[in-house]
């Protein structure tokens, strides 16, 4: 790591919040430090990774040959529902904000805590209690409605539905009330020195999400419950048969449902513009207009829903308008793309596990992003909805870009957080495979889709099975991507090197802080002079003019 | 977002006088929506009016009674975004229904056609597509 | 410094500022609640126009009324609970809140009256219906009717019990004039409750 400045022999700081004021079991499930709870979060939502990823991997292995292959097709429709259920409700909503967010926003603000720190562990035992409830709907019997428990089917089903949605309004709960705690505390907590214009990117992307949040979970909890009552007493709100409207249901569901798309994809973006600076070497390129962007993509995310019922019977004017409407989430998301290529732009770029990612996250955003936009377009739509290239194409979005950061969160910020390094030649191979995996499984979904296999379907024509084969093998190379991850981030606990506070010679706030650190984040507080994606002025890189890097240099 | 520049909050909810006023002024608006509600005004008049009504009491309870008048910006921020996607939600589904095929809205509906009700209701073949 | 601050607020006057933008953070959730109902009464007024007038002419308006009177009043003497705690008279806000829960009851003993009508003739939510009105429209609304109303009469029984929780609290002198924040925001919570009804009653009762 000659190329940083900083090569002081790292030192693991000896008091840190991994054992102060204590170590016991007991100190951390009653913490109120918002570290352990942000860690609590990621080891709690990285278990439910694994448990949507081996739903994932069952799904795949039957779609290996048409016709069962490994379980039946009522198991099949329960398989996916839970895949889809665990993986966005239990591991992708919280797990960049709730797990990163809370390590790490009341560091980027020079603050001690979030505002709310009882609030907070409340949060996170309220996701506890959702996740155990949905847990023990599916173990129970499991539902097959889909993770969208469109009506009414939903509500008329035998399988255990009740508990699933009971389960996930439980969990709204919890994303609202860790919202709340990051609005305020950047609200009223900032240190002096921390302006809005020297906020850390991650901390407006995060600001953004939390604004989805507040808004969009509270209409989600209502409509679950909606279908849960309609479910258990035969009151009929969305159903046909008794007066309903099932239509108007589906607009319920997505006016959280689809912002819920950005409360996973703005943290990644939160993540994804640290990485780049920090591995570029130079100021991030338009910072306010990454900043703000943030919070337009929070905005617009609500005007878009009705995409989704292009062919559901709502009206088509409706149809057109949410069709144009979509749209403009395109061009608050090309903004942020082309600062970050303009970041890199003559920088100095260290290819190191989390710059991978990052290659890997702007490739699939891209991709994912103007299949979107395509499938934004209501005569495309009519084509591909409900078939693979709409599944290929939500994946690039959420497995291809917030996985993706979420990894490059994982390996930038690992040396914080435990204060050891990974091992960077294993990384790069970690990140090969999940990487190429990827790009395996879901682009022959694209190929599938367009050729008309529709989603969710446990059968299908044998001329289909090639690209099914193809996509299954992908899925076997991503998996083992992730075990490989797994391996050599357990051993780096143990005999990882220890990384000192700034590994990366990073400017971000957090770095101005040992690792791991102290139980306040900060034993002195920093004066926050400089911006935290401020690299024009280091030794040893080559100078870039400045200002044509950052507009708050 | 001038939240540095709050004012003291603890000189500023000394407002018995005022709080007096706003129950009057509350207490006869609603006498009055109730009043006019027995008018019966036709169409939309009549809702318009109730709501309209109800949309000044309620801004007289969030300014006075809630003190966001002497408040600082986050915290009317925070109720004018949540009202815009109040707007938001009541209205692009309601756009829905209005501009919808009838034959996707729900059978009984009211504003279905009474043509197309009559044939669902009595299992006759549905008319041809327009 | 204050006992009554955070170890992580600088100052009580910053803490206070952010407990009321957190409780209106909350407030703001629980406004996106209650849209979810006005919107599915809002779509389905508009597809059974009829029947929804036909059906609120059933609901007794005077109650309404008088309930939506006794909400505000209720939302008066909080406010005026307020102004005593910052004037430093502590045992008045008190009696204040205790008034306020008092009117609180008043409210939901109406509206229980009001329910046992609905139960008597049938005017039920669902297959539950048996009132006068053909078609799906006279179960709709009272499906809308019982959620909306019972959904607000849990949050009034959950603004009295915080009214009476930081009411008993103000009394034995655990708030004060320079202490308020949390008499000011259970006082926020009740003044919603009160707001929210404000549009319940003329959607339900009067159009």
């Amino acid at each position: 790591m000659s190329q940083f400045p900083d090569s002081s022999p790292p030192v693991f700081a000896e008091r840190n919040y991994l054992n102060t004021p204590a170590t016991g079991l007991k100190s951390w499930l009653t913490t109120l430090d918002h570290k352990r709870i942000g860690v609590m979060f990621l080891i709690t939502t990285l278990i439910f990774f694994a448990v949507g990823g081996l739903f994932a991997m069952l799904i795949r292995i039957e779609l290996l040959t048409p016709g069962p292959t490994i379980m039946d097709a009522m198991s099949y429709n329960r398989m996916f529902t839970l895949h889809g259920v665990v993986m966005i409700f239990l591991f992708m909503i919280p797990a960049i904000p709730s797990g990163f967010g809370n390590f790490l926003l009341p560091i980027m603000v020079g603050a001690k805590d979030v505002a709310f720190p009882r609030l907070n562990l409340l949060s996170f035992y309220v996701y506890l209690l959702g996740a155990l409830i949905a847990l023990g709907g599916m173990i129970y019997g499991g539902a097959d409605t889909g993770w969208t428990f469109y009506t009414p089917y939903s509500t008329t089903t035998t399988t255990k539905v009740v508990p699933i949605l009971l389960g996930a309004f439980i969990l709204g709960f919890s994303s609202i009330l860790t919202g709340l705690n990051f609005i305020v505390t950047v609200h009223t907590l900032r240190a002096p020195g921390i302006t809005w214009n020297k906020l850390p990117l991650f901390v407006w992307s995060i600001y953004g999400t939390s604004v989805i949040q507040i808004l969009a979970t509270p209409v989600l909890g209502m409509t679950l419950l909606l279908v849960a009552i309609e479910h258990a007493f035969g009151w009929g709100i969305f159903d046909p048969a008794r007066g309903g409207d099932p239509v108007l249901f589906q607009h319920f569901f997505w006016f959280y449902s689809h912002p819920a798309v950005y409360i996973m994809i703005l943290p990644a973006m939160a993540v994804i513009s640290e990485v780049v600076c920090a591995f570029s070497r130079k100021n991030i390129f338009g910072y306010k207009a990454v900043a703000y962007s943030s919070l337009g993509i929070a905005f617009v995310g609500f005007f878009t829903w009705g995409h989704h019922l292009f062919t559901s019977g709502q009206s088509a004017f409706n149809a057109g308008v949410f069709g144009v409407l979509s749209m403009f989430v395109g061009i608050f998301t090309a903004i942020k793309v082309f600062n970050w290529v303009a970041t890199m732009y003559k920088g100095s770029i260290s290819f190191k596990t989390p710059f991978v990612y990052f290659i890997g996250f702007l490739f699939f955003l891209f991709f994912g992003g103007m299949t979107g936009v395509a499938l934004a377009t209501v005569s495309l739509d009519i084509h591909w909805q409900d078939t693979y290239f709409v599944v290929a194409h939500f994946h690039f979005i959420m497995v291809g870009s917030t996985i993706m950061a979420f990894l490059a969160a994982l390996h930038y910020w690992w040396p914080k957080i435990t204060g050891r390094m990974y091992n960077e030649r294993w990384g790069l191979v970690g990140a090969t495979l999940v990487v190429s995996g990827f790009v395996f499984t879901f682009l022959p979904q694209f190929l599938l889709g367009n050729e008309g296999m529709p989603r969710r379907y446990f059968n299908y024509p044998e001329r289909f099975q090639a690209l099914n084969v193809a996509s299954t093998a992908g899925a076997s190379v991503l998996g083992i991507g992730f075990l490989v991850i797994l391996v050599y981030i357990l051993v780096s606990l143990k005999y990882g090197p220890v990384a000192g506070p700034n590994p990366w010679g990073s400017r971000g706030y957090e770095w101005l802080t040992p690792s791991p650190p102290p139980l306040e984040n900060f034993d002195e507080l920093p004066a926050f002079e400089r911006g935290p994606h401020e690299y024009h002025d280091l030794p040893g890189v080559e100078a870039v003019a400045p200002g044509a890097g950052s507009s708050h240099a | 977002m001038s939240d540095h520049t709050a004012a003291p909050a603890t000189t500023a909810h000394t407002h018995a006088g005022r709080y007096l006023v706003v129950w009057a002024a509350l207490t006869a608006l609603t006498a009055l929506t109730w009043g006019l509600s027995t008018i019966h005004i036709p169409g939309f008049g009549g809702v318009a009016v109730a709501l309209a009504i109800a949309t000044v009491k309620g801004t007289l309870v969030a300014l006075f009674f809630m003190h966001l008048w002497d408040q600082p910006g986050p915290n009317r921020l925070v109720l004018i975004t949540s009202l815009v996607f109040v707007a938001l939600l009541v209205t692009l589904p309601l756009l829905d229904n209005a501009t919808r095929f009838p034959l996707a809205n729900p059978p009984d509906a009211e504003t279905a056609p009474q043509r197309i009700r009559d044939a669902i209701l009595n299992d006759a073949p549905p008319p041809a597509h327009p | 410094m204050h006992s009554a601050v955070a170890h992580h607020f600088e100052s009580l006057e910053k803490q206070g500022q952010a407990q009321r933008l957190g409780m209106w953070l909350f407030l703001a959730t629980e406004v996106l609640l209650f849209t979810a109902l006005f919107a599915a009464y809002g779509v389905y007024r508009y597809l059974y126009t009829d029947a929804f007038s036909q059906a609120s002419r059933s609901l007794e308006t005077w109650m309404g009324g008088v309930n939506t009177f006794v909400l505000v009043t209720s939302s008066f003497t909080v406010a005026m609970g307020l102004d005593a705690v910052v004037k430093g008279k502590n045992r008045r806000t008190g009696l204040l809140f205790g008034l306020s829960i008092l009117l609180g009851c008043v409210f939901m003993v109406l509206k229980g009256f009001e329910y046992r009508h609905h139960f008597l003739h049938a005017e039920l939510p669902g297959p539950f219906y048996g009132g006068p009105i053909a078609g799906s429209g006279g179960s709709m609304f009272f499906s809308l009717y019982f959620l909306i109303t019972g959904l607000h009469a849990f949050h009034v029984l959950v603004g009295m019990t915080v009214l009476g929780v930081i009411g008993a609290r103000t009394w034995l002198g655990r708030y004060g004039a320079e202490h308020h924040v949390p008499v000011e925001l259970a006082g926020l919570y009740w003044h919603l409750v009160d707001l929210i009804w404000i549009f319940v009653f003329p959607l339900i009762y009067l159009i």
